[in-house]
């Protein structure tokens, strides 16, 4: 791995977001419309227990990460490609999934700083802050479903190599997530289609902030949080190398069809 | 010196045939068909060829962006897509014409940077580096100013600047002046010159001939992904040492006469072309008898203000090769 075209593209990414005023939609209107949402939905109109106030802000708060790592892992590619940017990088001696963990990482923090916002507006906007039991374990927990979330966009950014109707596979693939991650409700509810969350890093990861925020909350094993965290980690390793295997079989492929301009 | 350093770029059979993809409707397209030639080192070596001639795809497949569909492409001996690519990116950049391929939101100083990062440069060389090449491309005064502000000269520059970041001992150059004024196309020409002085082996495509016929130590010119020319200007010319070249000025547009003549089998090409107000028709024949008083004939209602045998220029063997009839 090149360390330097990473935080090369870290950087990179930072400017280019922050030269765009449009970073303020994303990163927070975004965060608050999701903790609106999530408190109306489950307020039922009626006053909100502190149970539900942390499903509610926690649920948009890693609505806003997924939605936030999703497209803008999508559109980084897309713009490269649009830009006619995407063919330099690749006729470097540095591998595109270098570029693209940069721009991962830096899109990662955004989704941080997202998630931090609907805590905050949670707070001063509606009053129901979440009251964690155990942050030391709750903050780290936050980051590493962050960074889990990351690790399944990393994966994907290589089917938008491949693709160039990104904006749809992003729109598809949003839902998913929200769904199975056990964010928005409990993943018991989903019946036979409980075991797609298990082979999702960012289930593990809300299981273990819920662990590490509510007292006396009944963890989705008996194991608790270690091992929420050791099979998180375990995904993770499996999403990152899934994507060098995909990067590598997707670059072969692009090169003997000559689609890679093609936007 | 071993033969891959005599010869950093050797091309031998070299095919691309691109498959429809299931949903096109378009028939598999042969871009490249059977093309072998080999670069010398420090040399300027042309690929001339109409639009989808194949050139781009030529230089695609010797830069790594690109697997061949058969015959090979070896960059110092090593297969372009034989596992060795990184070892061969490091060696080579390619720059490519035209407005796309810089981070417009980023200035001109950080797109060298990332893509200094990207060729894992030192990171205590990359100021120095950056600096001389805004030097060489006349970047400096603008080195801060974001690139989606700089004229299409500018940018032009700033992508040769991209492309030397690697210090390059192959640098790819595809139609580099396109869309250039003359001044900063003739900019362009000098470096290109320059870089070759100092050993660099180039490899540039272009569609303006006396562009070619300046630069380039040898030329290969290729039509429907085939080579139907190859050597120094002096060498093609003797491929069409058998054509005759008249070439006639007349104040009126000869169109009417021309036409007809384009009917005619025994004439391999004839183009007209408005100079300076006049009309100037190149008319290339194989037949070497004197046929100037039957031209004298033709065009004498246009106003002749010159008529006579012509030495072939690049453009008239270009185009003789081709097989292009346009008027």
């Amino acid at each position: 791995m090149n360390i330097k075209a990473v935080t090369s593209s870290f950087r990179q990414q930072g400017i280019q977001f922050l030269a765009d005023p449009q970073w303020i939609i994303p990163s927070i209107i975004a965060p608050f419309m999701f903790t609106v949402v999530a408190l109306y939905m489950y307020s039922g109109g009626g006053e909100l227990d502190s149970p539900i106030v942390l499903t509610a802000v926690l649920g948009g708060g890693v609505l806003g990460m997924w939605g936030n790592m999703l497209f803008a892992s999508g559109f980084t590619i897309t713009y490269d490609r649009y830009n006619g940017t995407i063919e330099p990088i690749m006729m470097t001696p540095t591998h595109l999934i270098d570029v693209i963990t940069g721009r991962s990482i830096w899109n990662a923090l955004i989704g941080l700083l997202n998630a931090i916002l609907v805590f905050i507006f949670a707070e001063l906007i509606f009053g129901v802050g979440v009251s964690v039991s155990e942050p030391l374990f709750f903050f780290p927990m936050l980051a590493l479903t962050l960074f889990s979330l990351a690790s399944i966009g990393l994966m994907l950014s290589a089917l938008f190599v491949l693709t160039r109707a990104s904006f749809v596979v992003m729109t598809i693939l949003e839902f998913p997530i929200y769904v199975f991650s056990g964010a928005l409700f409990p993943i018991s509810v989903l019946g036979k289609l409980e075991p797609i969350s298990y082979i999702l890093a960012p289930s593990w990861g809300v299981d273990a902030m819920k662990t590490a925020a509510v007292a006396g909350h009944e963890s989705i094993t008996a194991f608790g949080i270690y091992f929420d965290v050791a099979v998180m980690i375990l995904l993770m390793v499996i999403y990152i190398a899934a994507a060098y295997i995909l990067f590598g079989v997707i670059e072969r492929n692009i090169r003997n069809s000559g689609t890679l301009v093609r936007y | 010196m071993t033969a891959e350093h005599e010869y950093p770029i050797v091309v031998e059979g070299l095919t691309k045939v691109f498959k429809p993809t299931r949903r096109s409707k378009l028939p598999e397209k042969v871009a490249v068909n059977d093309v072998s030639f080999h670069v010398r080192k420090g040399e300027i070596f042309g690929l001339l060829g109409p639009n989808g001639a194949g050139k781009t795809t030529t230089i695609k497949m010797l830069s790594t962006l690109l697997i061949p569909t058969s015959g090979s492409a070896k960059i110092f001996g090593m297969d372009t897509s034989g596992g060795d690519e990184k070892r061969i990116r490091e060696m080579i950049n390619l720059v490519s014409g035209g407005e796309r391929g810089l981070y417009y939101r980023l200035t001109g100083r950080q797109n060298l940077r990332f893509f200094s990062n990207l060729y894992n440069i030192d990171g205590n060389k990359q100021d120095a580096l950056i600096e001389k090449l805004l030097e060489i491309v006349k970047l400096t005064d603008a080195a801060d100013i974001k690139v989606e502000d700089y004229s299409r000269g500018m940018k032009q520059r700033m992508h040769i600047a991209r492309a030397l970041v690697n210090d390059p001992q192959i640098l790819f150059l595809d139609e580099p002046t396109i869309g250039l004024d003359p001044e900063i196309a003739r900019d362009v020409r000098s470096l290109v010159r320059q870089l070759a002085d100092s050993g660099t082996t180039i490899m540039l495509t272009t569609h303006y001939m006396y562009e070619a016929e300046e630069l380039c130590d040898r030329i290969m010119i290729i039509s429907d992904g085939r080579n139907v020319g190859y050597g120094t200007v002096a060498e093609l010319k003797q491929m069409v040492s058998d054509t005759n070249i008249i070439e006639i000025v007349t104040s009126d547009d000869p169109h009417d006469t021309v036409s007809k003549l384009l009917t005619e089998r025994r004439f391999v090409h004839i183009n007209t072309e408005r100079i300076a107000g006049r009309y100037c028709t190149r008319v290339q024949l194989k037949d070497d008898t004197d046929v100037l008083s039957e031209f004298d004939s033709l065009f004498s209602g246009y106003g002749i203000r010159k008529i006579g045998y012509d030495e072939p220029t690049l453009e008239d063997i270009y185009l003789s090769l081709v097989g292009s009839d346009e008027h």
